[in-house]
């Protein structure tokens, strides 16, 4: 749910330069901020191609692991009772509107009238109710089962009002429920398929495209194309190269700026820069020497050339951070100079704790992105007397070895979730950060009156964990997307974990 | 008959070693399926719910039994990861990476065995030096780089065929497919014919200097006349040997070409699976291909018999 699983053929950024240079494109770019804006005369018949390297691994609702089917199906084929919008912000869907009562733990939400499935049952009270039992369930396996577990109990009012009764406050509810999505009531089916969205699944041919297309009985503002077909990559040189040749409209996300050669000065594509909330880590064993100790944290972290690194990796795209907590989230406070470079003081920290002849292993899952930090990295902690050992492994073993073992001392990894910050106060957690105060501020803030408390207690959680450098966080990612000159209506950021397609369209 | 059972009992044989070997050798590996399905977020016990729901926590010989009950049954299982049916997953894939090793192998010996011979006829002249070069050059150059030539020349130049992908509807629409495979076809069979060709040219150089052959020229037969009519059918028997293997290695070479041009076929399927761990698509993958090696390699087997009634007396003698 919170990696993105990124790979990448080696061949990658050098022909894609080659690639460049042999095309010579010629003309003027047109780069464009903000959301893209619908132009000239919409397509309505018109399908749209969209290119990505990040697949579902399966279409099994409620079932954390990859991005992939959320980034395709939530919000668009199937819809939970609120929903977090482009901007990031909470949204009713499902519930038109919902009220709390005074002790915060019971939410009343009211269903929206005229909601059909897409075998065209219309949306009951049952259906609510079963779909988060379903997601709080013994048999979830949800990556948000735990926080919605403050769930007590789903009850059907009646046909239209479904009451959740909770354990206690809970300031992200709203926010949590947004992952869970509404199916018929009784539906198991593996790859169940019928949801109340604006589109209906087609089909998934796995390794190759996942198609959706309208669904006419949608309740609320029909989409506007005729449907979609993701088509997933491997190679990201494949994936522009479909972008070349007109088999693709849109590809989510460039992984490097070298791909971006060929697009650039190229009348016939619009290059657009978005937020997105993918934080590149350096994360620590916290629980282990040397790294429980925060001097030692703190001194590896003031080592890092951070700017240097975004710079080599992407060419002025992206921010430096210093924390966990990207711009987009409500308790976002910038502390990138917290811990700014100087490496004169990471050696003074490093003395301080009384350690010398650092010797750190990094596991990390190979991509030429993560080889070039790495290699910063080292050159970068070398030079505080911190030498760097490599070692390489793939998906699945990370997963075992570093997520459920803790078996390591430090790992790269690019965390995709928005509101992460949470996991810093789970001990348990695979960097295993633990700070009782920290998991106290979380804790109040979700049991908060109101929000401007819980952002205010979230944003000394962030303050703090930047502080002591539970993790060296180096940066985020741009949202880089590219796409054919006569296609707009897309969002530009990247801050949820759905890619809403419904707007898009291609003028005719 | 006899020979014959004993072909088929060897190949069962090694089908099952190879069955062990791929069993114990992923389940040695670290990581597991549970962990790359759920990913970040979900607790310990979330992951051992999955483990056991998947039978993955069970110890490896238990794993091993049933998963052997099920093939011999005809059931190659579940995906772990996306839980289709793994015999599904494939079929799916058959319809694309076979043609494109089977157009590649064939388009692959029309380049290379007359290529071959007339490399090993010319061996001074600058023909015979002009194709040695250049199958060395085919054989040091990788594979994705052809590829990736390729497709900047004739899809991102000049636009004449797709960069890559496959038709959506797959064969529906015959004209389309056929497109989508020309350009990987072509890339698989350089790299094939460049290898064909050095055998080719030298098991014929190996023929010319026979006595039989000088004898034939002695007798006033042309150079080519006494190739044809004595020496190529010497030379076919080492060559079926390697375009035995060619032609296996043409399904494994897939891999690397069906990325380049993003075709969702089985070396796609064999990559995404090892790195999820997707124990059961690999094992039905691997023992697939290790079916379609050693059928191959029966095949040479009688091929080359066939050809060279001196093997089969040998054989015959031996048994």
């Amino acid at each position: 749910m919170s990696t993105r699983r990124s790979r990448r053929a080696p061949l990658g950024a050098a022909l894609a330069v080659v690639a460049a240079l042999a095309l010579a494109a010629c003309g003027s770019g047109s780069g464009s901020g903000g959301s893209t804006a619908d132009a000239g005369t919409p397509d309505a018949s018109a399908e749209i191609v969209i290119g990505s390297t990040n697949e579902p691994t399966g279409l099994v609702r409620n079932v954390g692991g990859s991005s992939g089917v959320s980034q395709t199906m939530t919000r668009n084929v199937f819809e939970g009772l609120t929903s977090v919008d482009v901007d990031g912000q909470v949204v009713p869907t499902l519930a038109e509107s919902w009220d709390v009562s005074d002790d915060g733990l019971t939410y009343t939400f009211h269903l929206q009238p005229d909601v059909t499935f897409h075998d065209g049952t219309p949306l009951t009270a049952d259906d609510v109710v079963w779909s988060i039992s379903e997601a709080i369930g013994p048999e979830s396996k949800s990556a948000r089962k735990s926080d919605l577990l403050v769930i007590q109990q789903a009850t059907a009012v009646d046909d239209s009002t479904v009451e959740l009764d909770l354990s206690r406050p809970s300031q992200g509810l709203t926010f949590y429920l947004a992952s869970v999505t509404i199916v018929k009531d009784g539906d198991t089916e593996l790859t169940s398929d019928n949801g109340t969205g604006p589109y209906r699944f087609v089909e998934w041919v796995q390794g190759d495209h996942l198609t959706i297309e309208r669904y006419d009985g949608y309740w609320g503002e029909p989409a506007k194309n005729a449907g979609v077909t993701f088509r997933f990559f491997q190679d990201t040189t494949a994936l522009n190269n479909a972008l070349l040749t007109g088999d693709l409209d849109l590809v989510i996300a460039e992984d490097s700026p070298d791909q971006l050669v060929q697009f650039q000065d190229n009348p016939d594509f619009t290059i657009t820069e978005g937020t997105s909330t993918t934080k590149q880590l350096w994360a620590f064993n916290d629980r282990e020497a040397p790294f429980s100790d925060v001097r030692v944290r703190q001194a590896l972290y003031k080592a890092i050339d951070r700017e240097a690194i975004l710079s080599a990796v992407w060419d002025g795209y992206g921010q430096v951070i210093g924390s966990m907590v990207p711009p987009t989230d409500p308790w976002f406070v910038d502390q990138a100079d917290v811990h700014a470079y100087d490496p004169d003081a990471a050696e003074a920290l490093l003395a301080e704790a009384g350690v010398s002849d650092l010797e750190i292993s990094v596991d990390y899952i190979p991509d030429d992105t993560t080889e070039a930090i790495l290699a910063l990295l080292t050159k970068n902690l070398a030079a505080v007397g911190v030498t760097l050992t490599p070692n390489p492994i793939d998906d699945a073993t990370w997963y075992q070895k570093v997520y459920t073992d803790h078996d390591f001392q430090t790992t790269l990894m690019g965390h995709v979730n928005p509101r992460d910050v949470l996991w810093y106060a789970n001990p348990d957690f695979y960097w295993g950060y633990d700070n009782p105060q920290v998991q106290e501020w979380v804790t109040q803030a979700d049991e908060a009156a109101t929000e401007a408390e819980q952002v205010d207690l979230l944003t000394q959680v962030n303050e703090t964990i930047g502080e002591e450098a539970a993790s060296a966080w180096l940066y985020l990612d741009p949202q880089i997307r590219v796409a054919r000159a006569d296609v707009t209506g897309f969002p530009v950021d990247q801050v949820t974990e759905s890619f809403y397609v419904a707007d898009i369209v291609r003028e005719s | 008959m006899r020979l014959a059972l004993l072909r088929i009992g060897s190949l069962l044989i090694s089908l099952a070693g190879a069955s062990v070997v791929v069993f114990v050798v992923l389940r040695l590996l670290p990581g597991d399926a549970a962990g790359a399905t759920l990913g970040v977020g979900t607790t310990t016990d979330q992951l051992d719910q999955l483990r056991s729901e998947l039978g993955t926590d069970q110890p490896v010989v238990t794993q091993y039994v049933q998963w052997l009950g099920q093939v011999v049954r005809g059931d190659l299982g579940t995906s772990f990861v996306s839980r289709l049916p793994v015999a599904d997953l494939i079929t799916q894939k058959l319809p694309i990476t076979v043609p494109l090793s089977v157009a590649a192998f064939v388009l692959a010996v029309l380049v290379s065995v007359p290529l071959g011979v007339i490399a090993a006829v010319h061996r001074h002249g600058p023909v015979g030096v002009a194709v040695s070069a250049v199958s060395q050059l085919g054989v040091a150059v990788p594979v994705f780089w052809v590829g990736v030539l390729l497709v900047l020349v004739f899809a991102l130049r000049l636009g004449v065929l797709p960069a890559g992908g496959f038709p959506r509807t797959g064969w529906e629409d015959p004209a389309a497919a056929v497109r989508a495979l020309v350009l990987p076809v072509v890339t698989v069979a350089i790299a094939m014919s460049a290898v064909m060709v050095r055998y080719v040219r030298s098991a014929t150089l190996d023929v010319l200097d026979q006595d039989y052959l000088r004898t034939a020229r002695a007798l006033g037969y042309g150079r080519w006349h006494a190739l044809a009519r004595h020496g190529l059918r010497n030379a076919a028997v080492p060559v079926v040997a390697i375009l035995g293997i060619e032609l296996a290695t043409s399904l494994l070479g897939a891999v690397v070409i069906e990325n380049v041009f993003a075709l969702p076929g089985l070396g796609t399927l064999l990559l995404d699976s090892v790195t999820s761990r997707d124990l059961p698509v690999v094992q039905a993958l691997v023992l697939l291909l290790t079916a379609v090696v050693l059928v191959t390699n029966t095949l040479v087997d009688l091929g080359q018999r066939a050809i060279d009634p001196r093997l089969r007396l040998a054989k015959e003698v031996a048994a």
